[in-house]
């Protein structure tokens, strides 16, 4: 009787247990899509600022790559496809988050790259003036230091 | 060398040591586009299948190029027509997908990656298109890129 009553109990865990994993609703689709775009925008930009994006592009791929084995695997293995997506969503909000840091070194960068660029040029051209104004002179001193030990001979 | 020839050549040189120094920080110009190409199973532009049965699978490989001076988030959308099926630069195919893949990538490079399809109905002239959509951070939505591809089958009852 005890037996009975236990495997009854067991049944009925079972079946409570399978209608308890459900497939992903479109909404969880959405839901994770949705946490991809959002992330692609923070990449975008931070790569229009000039951050290296590199890496957020390959989490961003991972992201998309759990969201499409979610969807085949949806039908068959509902729990697996639910925790992909789940992993997708929170991969893709860490990318999101991670891009606003990129950007702001990309900026930086960025910056620092048009201060030496600017100075680099203004450099060359007030070297170029300086020649220009003191050229001739620095010349006739090189060339006097170069021939002061020369003597010039009468020839014939 | 005379004196105004010297002044020459110093203006010369130091235009382009300037150009040189701010060479980097000048925007990027040139045309922006992006590539869609479908690759037979030995990953090169040839050995396409002729002549499949209903429900066979086969491999192509999807090559994807972005050049938009941007990342990108693509899509690209399998779809099953036939001759009837309009499809053209302007106007994607009126048809369900039967395949969607989605992939980001940087600005200047390239993805070649497996499909596995197979067709569901049987006839001459069968197509598979393949159509490239890319994501608009302003609508928030893909659009069509106008970039489509496709290869031409006949599909015999299984």
């Amino acid at each position: 009787m005890r037996a009975a009553l236990l495997i009854v109990l067991f049944a009925v865990m079972l079946v409570v247990g399978s209608q308890g994993v459900s497939a992903a609703s479109p909404a969880t689709f959405n839901g994770a899509a949705s946490a991809v775009q959002n992330a692609f925008v923070a990449v975008q930009a931070a790569g229009r600022d000039g951050g290296n994006i590199s890496s957020l592009v390959v989490k961003l791929n991972d992201a998309l790559a759990l969201v499409q084995k979610a969807s085949a695997e949806n039908a068959t293995a509902p729990s697996q496809a639910l925790v992909d997506l789940q992993s997708a969503t929170s991969l893709a909000q860490g990318v999101q988050s991670s891009a606003a840091t990129v950007a702001q070194q990309g900026t930086s960068a960025r910056q620092l790259q048009l201060e030496l660029s600017v100075t680099a040029a203004a450099v060359i051209v007030g070297i170029a003036v300086a020649f220009y104004v003191y050229g001739d002179r620095i010349y006739r001193r090189l060339w006097l230091r170069m021939y002061r030990g020369q003597v010039v001979k009468k020839v014939g | 060398m005379d004196r105004e020839t010297g002044v020459l050549a110093l203006a010369v040189v130091t235009i382009l040591a300037v150009l040189a120094a701010i060479y980097p920080i000048l925007p990027a110009n040139g045309e922006n586009f992006s590539e869609l190409g479908i690759l037979g199973p030995g990953q090169k532009i040839a050995g396409y299948p002729t002549t499949v049965a209903v429900g066979q699978q086969f491999t192509l490989y999807v090559y994807v190029g972005n050049h938009e001076g941007g990342a990108g988030y693509y899509q690209v959308l399998v779809k099953e027509g036939n001759q009837a099926t309009v499809v053209s630069n302007s106007t994607s195919a009126d048809l369900p997908p039967v395949l969607t893949s989605s992939l980001v990538l940087q600005d200047n490079s390239s993805s070649i990656y497996p499909v596995n399809l197979s067709m569901r109905t049987a006839g001459l002239n069968q197509r598979l298109i393949f159509e490239l959509w890319m994501f608009n951070s302003t609508t928030t939505s893909f659009a069509y890129t106008g970039l489509f591809a496709q290869i031409w089958l006949n599909v015999t009852a299984s």
